[in-house]
């Protein structure tokens, strides 16, 4: 097995190894990481970096709750209106999650990082919240569930998949619950919306919606800025 | 979207008729007959309460769940919308504290649930939407421009008349041998006591250092449980359709002080009520005399 793992260039400490440090059969020393284990020490993002993104998170993840939890009076339907008071909460939760653990990224003052990434996100929060007419459901959904949300899926996954699986492992357990929270609300949402839209206006509306969020939210680079999902800011690429 | 958001435009679907509270104390399906009109004093339906052995048992506790329905889902806005109006901030003015904001968003989605439930129970019961009309008073109560008087007239007043309520159903379904609805009045009785105790520990801190602000939010609250006694409709006393759960209210924060005095606004509103009534029939013999 020891040979086996050398060819797949891993460097932890294998049995072999192990035997010839003295290890005895019975003894109970293994090495530090199982053979299963393949998490890697580096990653992308310094500590300060990480806060950043973190206090993003929770300032859009705030706007977004208060926005769901505005619009539940706004909306008729009936099924809609308990579906925005269940996903109220859920991202109230991720905003709460993030300030939990911006002390814990030497931020003692959480609320100095619960910050926007740049103005376009803010112009696009006050586009996003701007229908409140009880027929602009389809508006308003589009919003959250077309444009949004899949932002966060997209800068969580990035997140994710870039951080340092092993000093940063907190962050990774938050994003991955709340991932869960994400993909379902989603699912949810884009329900709801196909539900909605029953006609060629419906399409347009939706879809002229959607475009004129969009828009903002390209000129803002994602829900962190640009490099939301790497490729174009100097930490992050 | 505004910041805040007017009871006249609530969103609702055609099914829902919105009344206010004079014109749903006139709905003859929700009649209040003398105690002096009915067959036997020993008798669970001699009061108000609502027992399974009354004649109208079946429709009033309809209409009740619809009610109920209806003003869950005023709970379920009122509490986003406290979500929504409110600058996270360190309680002053018009900001609230962020875990403030987060609890709310926590009483949505258990205001949303208990929509849920009541629907599946009305139907269960054999109500249609917006077979009763929609009081829309708890909004009103929700709609007030300071928080801190949201946190008392709405989680401390309405919340803790839902726990009488929920109570007084939860026994209902026990009496009545409907386990499914006892299951489901117990599961909102729980959540209740929680809101009731948020609207509890908030108020306690976000007026800490504001004597005067907590004794505004407090005197406001006992309008709301004034206008809410439905004319001496609760209290402990055997007229009363609902009674204090007492436990369940100190569980949450109350005092037993301020059950009492919630009492005694009952008492208060019930002997009010019964002098008007008198001074009605005296008027009305008088005319027929004449």
């Amino acid at each position: 097995m020891g040979t086996t793992v050398a060819l797949m260039g891993d460097t932890t400490t294998t049995s072999d190894d192990e035997a010839s440090s003295g290890a005895t059969a019975a003894s109970t020393a293994r090495a530090p990481f199982a053979p299963w284990d393949r998490r890697d020490l580096p990653g992308m993002f310094s500590v300060a970096e990480t806060a950043r993104r973190v206090g993003n998170y929770k300032w859009t993840e705030m706007k977004l709750f208060e926005a769901l939890g505005g619009w539940i009076a706004t909306v008729p339907e009936l099924d809609i209106k308990m579906r925005l008071g269940a996903h109220c909460y859920h991202h109230a939760w991720h905003a709460d999650l993030w300030n939990q653990r911006l002390p814990e990224l030497r931020e003692m003052k959480p609320e100095r990082l619960t910050v926007p990434a740049n103005d376009a996100i803010v112009r696009f929060i006050a586009a996003m919240t701007e229908p409140e007419a009880p027929e602009l459901t389809i508006e308003k959904l589009v919003g959250v569930y077309r444009v949004l949300i899949p932002r966060f899926i997209s800068a969580y996954t990035y997140h994710r998949n870039n951080t340092s699986e092993i000093t940063d492992a907190p962050t990774i357990r938050s994003i991955n619950f709340i991932l869960q929270d994400e993909f379902d609300d989603w699912r949810d949402g884009e329900m709801m919306l196909q539900s909605l839209i029953t006609t060629p206006e419906d399409v347009q509306r939706a879809a002229s919606h959607q475009a004129k969020l969009e828009t903002i939210m390209v000129e803002a680079g994602g829900i962190t800025g640009p490099g939301s999902i790497g490729g174009s800011s100097s930490d992050g690429s | 979207m505004r910041q805040f958001f007017p009871v006249e435009d609530l969103a609702r679907d055609e099914r829902f008729v919105q009344t206010n509270m004079a014109e749903r104390l006139a709905d003859t399906r929700n009649p209040m007959e003398p105690t002096s009109k009915r067959k036997s004093a020993k008798s669970r339906s001699a009061g108000n309460r609502l027992t399974p052995d009354r004649p109208d048992a079946s429709d009033r506790a309809r209409g009740l769940m619809h009610g109920i329905m209806v003003g869950e889902i005023q709970a379920l806005e009122g509490a986003g919308r406290t979500a929504h109006d409110f600058e996270a901030g360190d309680g002053s003015g018009d900001t609230i504290p962020f875990e403030l904001k987060l609890d709310m968003a926590r009483q949505a989605w258990d205001e949303a649930r208990h929509v849920e439930i009541s629907a599946k129970l009305g139907d269960w019961m054999g109500t249609e939407l917006g077979e009763f009309q929609e009081n829309t008073v708890l909004f009103e109560a929700a709609c007030s421009n300071d928080p801190v008087l949201r946190l008392a007239g709405v989680n401390r007043a309405l919340e803790g008349l839902a726990i009488d309520v929920f109570t007084q159903m939860k026994e209902f379904g026990d009496l009545a041998g409907d386990p499914y609805l006892e299951f489901c009045e117990d599961w909102m009785l729980a959540d209740e006591v929680t809101h009731v105790k948020m609207g509890s520990d908030w108020l306690r801190k976000v007026t800490e250092k504001d004597p005067d602000r907590r004794t505004k939010a407090l005197e406001f609250q006992q309008v709301v449980d004034k206008l809410f006694s439905f004319g001496g409709a609760r209290g402990d006393h055997e007229e009363s359709s609902f009674k204090l759960a007492r436990r369940f209210r100190e569980l949450a924060g109350f005092t037993g002080d301020e059950n009492d005095a919630i009492n005694k606004l009952g008492v208060d509103a019930f002997n009010e009520r019964s002098q008007a009534l008198k001074q009605a029939q005296d008027a009305a013999s008088a005319f027929a005399d004449a």
